[in-house]
């Protein structure tokens, strides 16, 4: 047990340690990119109709501590990170958090909805894939799986998109209908989001999909040769019984350790898929900072935050992986 | 009888020396040609790049604005026919189109078809002047030689769909190519050294990589190329982004290339090398790269459609290139429009050369790996 607490801490401190180094990395990246918060907001309010000189950049310069060293800014906006403070938007004046809000928490929803629907497929299909002798089966999988490659998200839902136009003179954009989008939550408003969020949700899945049963196939390939498998088909263990409590037991749990890296493969996608189906509710927000105003405090909040989640998930699968495989587990009592 | 046993066994003697004394490079081809999914693929690819790389030459106009045609824009595809009502010919030829505005058309702008005037297709036409190979030429595949041909149609300011495919792939290859070749750099070196010499080096390299391979890449990107001066031209542009590019793709070779050079340096040749008195570079240069060099090329290939899928995504929502390069990205950048979906569906030609360019890029990337694969018979 004081093993197992102090693998625990060494992961959480690992995955600590991580976090400040992506945020020394996001942060000096937000530092070289030309002109600074001070420059930019007067500029924008320049851009008002108010005159603006040199001394009032360097008055706001200091308001803001930009004219503070390098670290000791990097340190301070590390510990408001952790904190949940990003401090104010470089344009919006509006404080982060509360600019983000829920926008986030349904952004990293559906991102994770999306990495759960490609797994709930992927598991069954990659599993049966890998035992079946049938062909076509095998076959009709590898072009699935090619294609999940080649058609990436943002063109699928560009061709989804111009289908339904044609077809049903609809482009199914949007995470809510025009009535809801202010409403307070309620029942009717969750069923209006369910009927809407399935198309982000299957977009943003679909390659990650086509890369799980990928994944998932050739473990199972993998272990199914193996001698144990055959000795538990020689005690008489049949069918999915065997499968289920012998290969597929091994072969998923380097599945789990990926997760955090799929999930990093769904957040690329989200900003782009979420612009053309006019999710201003998620991670269109990050497009608007970026392209609109430049705003280099915001992108880097919300770049923090993605990289936040999927450090978070790594800590997790490693602990989850640790709990249910004997063999990690093993390794690190060190028995 | 035994005659041609002998004769057997002197063909399967030969056939065994030849596997024997046959180089890598031989070995990989061999394996390479069985395959017939990754076979097709190459020749696909060979055939794309061609058509690249000769983009000016096959196609009729400029593909920027100097080749627009004024007076088709937004037009349908004209598609060369050899027969109609008014009987056949042997060179295939499009109707001419015409544009008006008058009190009939309710004064907008109205093109009409003229199914009773012809023009006809010519072969090797003088069209506008480019540059191939540092040269200026002038004649074009095909063309006409009165009006304009728009295979695939023309986008809202009347440049001919048809060049700017061919331009794109054109950029998407050279985007790609610059891309993969920095981070295929980056990745040797900083996987380089932390394999070959391991130990904290190794580990404080590889908590860094991790770390880089947590931060989600095209957010990322996003961020830095957001605030590309508006100022740049648009060249300075496309190798920026190239750069980029390949700054945000080196984590995953440089990995591949420090478990490699992890288990190759404990080999008994290197150890050899080693007691020579041979130096670290020349243990490197000599033993090791020459040992994973076909893994290597197989993930420069794999890596390749990842490049270019991500310029495109980044192009589409104007954060990439800019006009006037053409890239997939740039091409897609006004589709979502509900005017664009329901009345020019030809916007999307281009989308099915780009998925067939990344699917051929998979296949040969895909059989290579198999090809290297040095126990890939044995297995089954």
């Amino acid at each position: 047990m004081v093993q197992f607490f102090r693998f625990t801490m060494v992961r959480a401190a690992l995955a600590f340690f991580t976090l400040c180094l992506v945020s020394f990395i996001v942060f000096s990246l937000m530092e070289l990119v030309p002109g600074d918060c001070a420059e930019r907001y007067l500029a924008f309010k320049n851009s008002q109709g108010a005159q603006i000189s040199i001394a009032d950049i360097e008055a706001e310069r200091s308001r803001l501590g930009l004219d503070r060293p390098y670290l000791e800014r990097w340190t301070s906006w590390i510990f408001n990170a952790f904190q949940g403070e990003f401090g104010d938007s470089c344009i919006l004046r509006l404080d982060i958090g509360q600019l983000l809000g829920q926008k986030v928490w349904l952004s990293v929803g559906i991102c994770l909805g999306s990495l759960l629907v490609a797994y709930a497929i992927a598991i069954p299909v990659g599993i049966i894939a890998a035992t079946s002798r049938n062909p076509y089966l095998n076959n009709g999988l590898r072009l699935v799986s090619y294609l999940g490659l080649a058609l990436p998200n943002f063109l699928l839902a560009l061709i989804i998109m111009l289908f339904s136009t044609v077809v049903f003179g609809d482009s199914l954009t949007g995470l809510f209908s025009p009535e809801y989008r202010d409403a307070p939550w309620n029942w009717d408003k969750i069923k209006d989001f369910l009927g809407h969020v399935w198309l982000p949700v299957f977009i943003l899945g679909w390659s990650a999909t086509a890369f799980a049963i990928q994944t998932v196939r050739a473990l199972m390939s993998d272990e199914i040769s193996k001698l144990y498998v055959t000795a538990a088909s020689a005690r008489g263990v049949s069918g999915r019984r065997l499968l289920m409590r012998y290969p597929a037991r091994h072969a998923l749990s380097p599945i789990i350790n990926s997760l955090g890296f799929d999930l990093n493969r769904i957040f690329n996608e989200l900003p782009i898929v979420a612009l053309i189906l006019t999710l201003t509710e998620a991670g269109s927000l990050l497009i608007e900072a970026l392209a609109r105003s430049n705003d280099q405090q915001l992108a880097g909040a919300i770049i923090f935050f993605l990289t936040g989640t999927i450090v978070a998930i790594n800590f997790i699968t490693d602990i989850v992986l640790a709990l249910i495989d004997p063999r990690i587990r093993r390794s690190i009592l060190g028995s | 009888m035994t005659e041609n046993n002998i004769y057997d066994a002197s063909v399967d003697q030969d056939a065994k020396d030849a596997y024997f004394t046959a180089s890598q490079g031989q070995l990989i081809w061999t394996r390479f040609k069985k395959q017939k999914a990754a076979m097709f693929g190459a020749w696909v690819l060979v055939l794309l790049i061609l058509s690249g790389v000769f983009a000016p030459f096959l196609t009729p106009y400029d593909p920027t604005i100097a080749g627009r045609d004024k007076d088709y824009l937004n037009g349908a595809p004209t598609i060369p026919q050899f027969c109609d009502d008014n009987g056949c010919s042997m060179r295939p030829f499009i109707y001419a189109v015409e544009r008006e505005r008058s009190i009939q058309t309710n004064f907008r702008w109205v093109t009409t078809v003229d199914t009773d005037k012809r023009l006809y297709v010519k072969f090797f036409v003088e069209g506008s002047p480019y540059k191939l190979f540092g040269m200026n030429f002038s004649t074009r595949l095909f063309g006409l030689d009165d009006g304009f041909i728009h295979l695939f149609g023309t986008d809202s300011t009347g440049k001919d769909i048809f060049s700017r495919t061919f331009q794109a792939i054109n950029t998407s290859l050279a985007v790609g190519t610059i891309g993969v070749f920095i981070s295929f750099v980056l990745a040797l070196i900083i996987g380089g050294i932390s394999g070959f010499y391991g130990g904290w080096v190794d580990s404080f390299i590889q908590m860094v990589t991790d770390a880089v391979r947590t931060i989600p890449a095209i957010p990322l990107f996003m961020a830095l190329a957001a605030f590309i001066p508006d100022t740049w031209s648009a060249e300075e542009r496309f190798f920026f982004i190239s750069v980029l590019l390949g700054f945000i793709g080196w984590p995953t070779l440089a990995r591949r290339v420090r478990t490699h050079l992890l288990t190759e340096r404990n080999q008994e040749y290197v150890l050899a090398a080693q007691l020579c008195g041979a130096s670290s570079g020349h243990v490197i240069r000599k033993h090791l790269l020459p040992s994973f060099t076909s893994y290597i090329i197989v993930d420069l290939v794999i890596s390749f459609p990842y490049m270019v899928l991500s310029e495109t995504a980044l192009s589409f929502i104007g954060l990439g290139l800019k006009d006037p390069v053409n890239s997939l990205g740039v091409m897609l950048q006004n589709v979502t429009s509900a005017d664009v979906l329901l009345n020019y569906q030809w916007y999307f030609i281009p989308v099915i050369f780009f998925i067939v360019l990344v699917m051929a890029f998979v296949f040969v990337g895909d059989g290579l790996r198999d090809a290297a694969d040095p126990y890939g018979d044995t297995k089954k």
